[in-house]
């Protein structure tokens, strides 16, 4: 058993914590984050981050990357995690897409797609859900219909986030229409090029003021050769990836900003003449928020290893992802409780502490159970696969 | 980043089980948490040939020189067999703290002892004043007597104190009582005339004594490190011990996990197995998440304690997060296993209980939240 870091590790998180200092300001982690939207400032950052070699550490060499483990890449996240910025700005493609273009794409697409990934170039977003197809993504409705060598596509897409600035769809869609096919034998993956004629993007704002969005295909032409691995196979082309994608977006290190702050300010706000430091509650509540984020961290390392060197995790990543964003609730809460009366004020106001960041937290920690799987259907799967109970959906 | 076991800490981890499957049924555990001991010189014996006295004793002194994170291995699977008596009192507390801070010759006259199973040790520390966790609260006094020291004060929540050889006496020997700069370690004769020991009754079946020390003479080599040094001798002993405690509650919180699981893909009530109910699902889910970071957690601290010399501040993190995830384990496992866990004869409630001992046993969990905040600055 080994919890450390090889010298060569070391070096390069050293190397990259100055680099970040220097360049990530809060207006990009922010953007980066937020979801407003990736502007020029996170486009530029994304550009350097791969221009200074940060990008691509573990992706293979032929494609443009440096081969080595993705504990580099994990690196990465956990320090632009600490600078609030949680991933890369270009994250979809990065984190989600590109792994499964490695697995499952032809040659031409890797060849296309991989080398503009790593440079920090393009952008993906996720085409899933459905307003009928949530946790049941099975049963997406969208359609494919061949049509010499493009397909011909239609139907509505929800919570596609990402798709205001992305210049691709990593879009599911249904290509065997036979009502009595397998309906997770019938989804096939496609990439769309977002200028496409046909497609509109309606946005949909979040109660924490990010922006999603709804897409509409309306008779969309796709060529043949944007098909991502086989045709049909798409369902477990999501599935497989999805326990490597939930190591690179739940990132512990992304709350310790957040319990950093709440600590310098319980050291600076005295309450009857005391520093609410010395408040036997409050110190509960941090401490409390430490430990969580510690073992939290314990949890990421392990998946993440697992990962690293290849091993099944047919759970590991759940239990990870379950665990980081309830304690994200819990910090948030434990914040709003600190602030007291001045945890209701938002960025702008006056009074507001902490430059409104806890009662932003708290408002976009609604989303952390949600997104990417609920904690219901993640508990569940637990269940069944690491403990082996019997099937309940 | 490595999170792969040894081949030799495997096989010493399958042995255990195998031997504690065979040797320490439940059966046996309702057994010693009767028996006045807690154990057998047949069962002492037979540990002893497994070499688990020696593991963590040095090879100088005729012992096996394993780690710690051999010895959280083990204590794991004691942890899963609920083992009572005088091992960890032993091991932990004794052999640890010899081979720490003992002198050549206390070293010589002890480890390889400890590692050949001949003797048992016990930490004698807590006090009645301490009415919540505070280790370096010391009233007890030892004041210099011609050769010796004179030891005078009660210790309560001795673990094993009854069948011990040697207790290792915290006591004060600055001239102010309770001064903790002025905290010294002695290695008491458990048959020094001037001892009295009454048994507590405890909930976990643990051997818990209640010591009365009234003019015990310690003769001056007696003592276990520096003079008025034991703070930090003590220190570091304590958080050594929280992780070995920590160990055994991962042991047991796998094994309640396991019983609930086998239990929900069996029982059947509405014609399924109750454990194809979302309900009973998200219960043993929420028991996986509290073990693999109880674990992790705790292979973490104990890799910490070794590696980085020392760092206080997991171990707290990890005694803290354990002890509470313990106790919400087993309170699960008892909802998941109904009414049938709820049973005397039901194997749940030896772990139930023990999880209300071990959460308090070396600072619960406020006590550790406490040190962490001191830790953030705060």
């Amino acid at each position: 058993m080994d919890f450390g870091y090889t010298p060569e590790e070391i070096e390069y998180r050293e190397k990259l914590s100055a680099f970040l200092d220097k360049e990530m300001t809060e207006e990009i982690a922010r953007q980066n984050w937020e979801d407003l939207g990736v502007g020029p400032e996170a486009r530029e950052f994304s550009r350097k981050l791969a221009a200074f070699g940060f990008l691509g550490m573990s992706w293979p060499k032929e494609y443009g990357g440096q081969g080595l483990s993705q504990t580099y890449d994990f690196i990465l996240l956990d320090e632009l995690g600490k600078r609030w910025g949680a991933h890369v700005p270009l994250d979809v493609g990065y984190t989600m897409v590109g792994p499964t273009i490695l697995r499952r794409g032809s040659e031409a697409i890797k060849k296309e797609f991989i080398p503009q990934i790593i440079e920090g170039e393009i952008e993906f977003c996720l085409g899933y859900t459905e307003p009928d197809a949530g946790s049941d993504l099975a049963s997406l409705r969208m359609e494919a219909v061949e049509d010499g060598d493009d397909y011909i596509i239609n139907g509505q897409k929800t919570f596609n986030t990402e798709c205001h600035y992305s210049e691709y769809h990593w879009l599911a869609a249904r290509t065997d229409l036979n009502p009595e096919s397998p309906k997770h034998r019938s989804i096939t993956m496609f990439i769309v090029d977002m200028n496409s004629p046909g497609i509109t993007v309606r946005p949909m704002m979040t109660m924490s003021g990010e922006q999603t969005n709804e897409v509409f295909y309306d008779n969309v032409r796709v060529p043949k050769n944007r098909i991502v691995g086989e045709p049909n196979k798409g369902f477990y082309y999501v599935m497989e990836a999805l326990a490597s994608e939930r190591n690179q977006v739940f990132i512990p290190a992304r709350l310790m900003p957040i319990l950093n702050e709440l600590i310098q300010y319980v050291k600076e706000t005295k309450h009857n003449g005391n520093p609410l430091a010395a408040d036997p509650l409050t110190r509960d509540r941090l401490a409390q928020a430490a430990i969580e984020l510690e073992v939290a961290g314990v949890l990421a390392d392990h998946s993440r290893w697992l990962e690293s060197n290849g091993m099944p995790l047919p759970y590991e990543a759940e239990v990870t992802k379950i665990f980081i964003s309830e304690a994200e609730q819990r910090l948030a809460n434990a914040g709003m409780e600190i602030l007291g009366l001045y945890s209701q004020l938002l960025e702008g106001s006056k009074y507001v502490p902490i430059r409104g960041r806890i009662s932003w937290e708290w408002l976009h920690s609604f989303m952390t159970t949600l997104g990417g799987g609920t904690s219901e259907v993640g508990r569940s799967v637990i269940a069944q696969r690491g403990l082996g109970l019997p099937r309940s959906f | 980043m490595d999170f792969i076991i040894t081949k030799e800490q495997q096989r010493m981890q399958k042995a255990a089980r195998e031997f504690l499957k065979a040797k320490y049924p439940s059966d046996f555990v309702r057994e010693m948490e009767q028996d006045e001991k807690g154990f057998t010189t047949k069962l002492w014996r037979k540990m002893n040939e497994l070499d688990w006295m020696a593991l963590t004793v040095p090879e100088a002194y005729d012992g096996v020189g394993g780690g710690l994170l051999d010895l959280v291995l083990l204590l794991e699977e004691m942890g899963r067999a609920c083992v009572l008596g005088p091992f960890f009192s032993t091991v932990v507390l004794g052999a640890f703290s010899i081979a720490e801070y003992g002198s050549e010759t206390q070293k010589q006259a002890f480890l390889p002892k400890i590692a050949n199973g001949k003797i048992r040790l016990t930490l004698a520390l807590t006090e009645p004043e301490t009415t919540r966790y505070d280790p370096m609260t010391v009233s007890t006094t030892a004041r210099p007597h011609g050769e010796n020291y004179r030891i005078n004060g009660t210790k309560l929540f001795v673990q094993n104190a009854s069948t011990a050889d040697t207790l290792i006496c915290a006591a004060c020997t600055a001239d102010q009582v309770s001064d903790k700069n002025g905290i010294t370690l002695f290695l008491v004769d458990a048959k020094s005339s001037g001892i009295r020991m009454t048994p507590l009754k405890a909930i976990g079946g643990e051997k818990l004594y209640e010591v009365i020390f009234t003019d015990v003479d310690v003769p001056g080599d007696r003592i276990l490190g520096r003079l008025n040094g034991g703070e930090a001798q003590l220190k570091n002993i304590l958080d050594y011990a929280a992780i070995c405690k920590c160990a055994e509650m991962v042991g047991g919180a796998e094994k309640v996990l396991e019983m609930a699981a086998d239990y929900a893909r069996e029982r059947r009530q509405f014609g399924k197995p109750i454990g194809s109910f979302q309900s009973i699902q998200h219960h043993c889910a929420n028991m996986l998440i509290l073990l693999e970071g109880s674990r992790y957690i705790t292979y973490k601290a104990a890799w910490m304690l070794e590696n980085e010399g020392g760092d206080s501040r997991e171990v707290a993190i990890a005694k803290a997060w354990v002890s509470d995830a313990y106790k919400k384990i087993t309170a699960l496992g008892h909802q998941v296993q109904g009414g049938a866990a709820f049973m005397e004869e039901h194997d749940m409630q030896l772990f139930s209980r023990r999880s209300a001992e071990a959460a308090v046993t070396f600072g619960d969990s406020a006590y550790h939240r406490n040190r962490i905040a001191c830790s953030l600055g705060l």
